[in-house]
């Protein structure tokens, strides 16, 4: 036991730190909002955490908080700027405001390190560190998934209208939908960026982006539980596919396409019609017979 | 509160006052300058064939949809310019001309989201509240399906049960018997009276016009967007405007 897990205690790490960059991509997708702003928040949490520590001199966990919270407030206070825009211009001016991160973290002088990126900010952090980091947030997203709030929640994504009916607040659970991506996006930068000691302009970019929406895409869209599967086979997948050598890509890409096909609410999605289907085979057969007698 | 409201409606005291409400699209005028009152204690129905501005009046009412004038009074407080989710706060629930619930979700969960966005009195023995409520609209048998997997008749029956269970004083309903069959629609017309008896007050858009005649006690006609009639059921259906735009003469095209 112990030996696996030396052997593989960067893809253990990997995974948790994959699942919160893709759980800060996944709760706007599940409040209805199209944004990508997550990504923008990874990159402003971890270079505020490595700041903090380079320049600050700052110990691990007080960075890690401040970069947490820095991400939060500016992601929010994006929200609020493009809470108006719809669709596909909503993800376009969030993966704008990733963009502009990248930018400033390129033209930050002495502050960021400019284009080659800050180094030395060499956090203590462990598994054991990233683990109760992820249950905090999981188990809060846990709590916005179960019963009364889970419910709101959904309706607030699939019918916005009929949410307003029924009372809820609709854009006040948009921007809050801002805020948490916004946190969980700054701690998996700010853990990212202190477990490797560096961050570079280049690692705030698009294909963070990619990495979270293949995950959430084939693992699920509706729950945590999703992006944990998507996380666990995006970062091992590599491990298993080693024999297909530079074929490896076009797996990937075969994997992605199959999920969006077949899957549309991924992994999980089957996981959960199976157990509804079991679960409720004897009402289905009785309105089955129901239906018959009547016609 | 509860009982400021009793005691206003006994004094005479409308539940709901519209005052020259209209919607206008660009140049469809959808709703054009309607004045209506509901008193508690009634079943209101509306008539209109197609297009004649209903389901908008009904929007207009919720707040839904914006309006190019007028003024809404319930309870004595206007909500003209409160957003539309403090309407359900209200006491105002309503159902929809097409079918809107999660297909994700429970029969059960569905209809419980009725009440998650009410104060805490509001949602007190929400478990034995939801029973009682599936039971009564016929849909305890199936409470663990998804909607996608029921008939049509079986999914308006959700919708009514999500929008009385928070006890609303006022219910409107836009075609709620709609895609049923005449012993469904019958069922649905009893329960109407029974909410009645418990002081729901109903405001009904419908076309099946015997229906209306039996469950409601006051009729409104709409066509263009304009009143064109109200009164008893027994007055309206025979009125000659109503003739005229709802039951033949011409729009037997329409209904
Ligand atoms: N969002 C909208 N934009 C533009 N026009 C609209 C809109 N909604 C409704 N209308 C128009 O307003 C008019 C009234 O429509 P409404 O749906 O209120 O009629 P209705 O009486 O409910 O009809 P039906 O019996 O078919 O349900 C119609 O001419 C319709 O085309
Ligand atoms: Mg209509």
């Amino acid at each position: 036991m112990s030996d696996w897990y030396s052997m593989n205690v960067v893809l253990i790490q990997t995974t948790l730190t994959t699942l919160l960059l893709a759980l800060s991509i996944q709760v706007p997708l599940r409040y209805g909002v199209f944004s990508f702003a997550g990504v923008g928040a990874f990159g402003i949490g971890g270079y505020t955490g490595a700041m903090a520590m380079v320049h600050g001199e700052w110990s691990t966990w007080p960075a890690v908080l401040l970069g947490t919270l820095v991400a939060g407030v500016c992601t929010f206070l994006l929200g609020l700027v493009v809470q108006r825009l719809t669709g596909l211009y909503m993800g376009m001016a969030t993966i704008a405001f990733t963009l502009i991160i990248s930018v400033l973290a390129v033209n930050g002088g002495d502050w960021t390190g400019g284009a080659m990126g800050l180094y030395g900010a060499i956090g203590e952090i462990t598994t054991m560190h990233i683990v109760l980091a992820v249950l905090i947030v999981v188990a809060f997203l846990a709590w916005t998934e179960y019963g009364r709030r889970g419910r709101k929640v959904d309706t607030v994504r699939e019918d916005p209208e009929l949410a307003n009916a029924l009372g809820i607040d609709v854009n006040g659970y948009r921007r809050l939908s801002f805020l948490i991506s916004g946190l969980i996006g700054g701690l998996a930068g700010a853990i990212t960026t202190l477990l490797r000691s560096t961050i570079t302009p280049s690692e705030v970019n698009f294909h963070l982006v990619i990495l979270a929406l293949t995950a959430i895409v084939v693992g699920g869209a509706r729950s945590w539980v999703g992006a944990l599967i998507g996380a666990v086979i995006f970062v091992w997948l590599p491990t298993f596919l080693s024999f297909v050598q530079e074929w490896e890509k076009v797996a990937y890409g075969f994997i992605v396409a199959v999920a969006a096909i077949y899957l549309p609410n991924g992994v999980l999605g089957v996981v959960k019609d199976l157990w509804h289907k079991s679960r409720t085979r004897d009402e289905r057969a009785r309105v089955a017979v129901g239906l018959q007698e009547k016609s | 509160m509860a009982e400021n409201t009793v005691e206003e409606t006994r004094r005479g005291r409308p539940l709901l006052e519209v005052d020259d409400v209209a919607v206008h699209f660009g140049g469809v005028k959808a709703v054009d300058g309607i004045t209506l009152e509901l008193r508690a204690g009634h079943i209101y129905g509306v008539l209109g064939p197609n297009g004649s501005g209903k389901s908008t009046l009904l929007g207009a009412m919720t707040r839904l949809t914006p309006m190019t004038r007028g003024s809404f009074v319930f309870e004595g407080n206007d909500y003209t310019r409160r957003p539309a989710r403090t309407v359900h706060h209200m006491g105002i629930a309503r159902t929809f001309q097409t079918v809107r619930l999660l297909d994700d979700r429970s029969v059960r969960d569905n209809i419980l989201l009725g009440q998650d966005t009410l104060a805490k009195a509001g949602r007190k023995d929400a478990d034995a509240r939801v029973d009682e409520v599936m039971e009564r609209v016929g849909v305890t048998a199936v409470a663990r399906m998804r909607p996608d997997e029921l008939s049509y008749g079986m999914q308006r029956r959700v919708e009514f049960a999500r929008a009385i269970i928070g006890r609303p004083r006022l219910l409107l309903l836009d075609e709620p018997t709609a895609g049923m069959n005449s012993s469904e629609r019958e069922e649905i017309g009893a329960l109407m009276k029974q909410l009645l008896d418990e002081g729901i007050t109903q405001f009904i858009v419908e076309h099946d016009v015997q229906m209306m005649v039996d469950t409601c006690d006051y009729l409104f006609a709409m066509n263009f967007g304009k009143l064109i009639a109200e009164g008893t059921p027994a007055a309206v259906v025979k009125h000659p405007a109503v003739q005229e735009a709802y039951l033949g003469k011409g729009a037997g095209t329409h209904a």
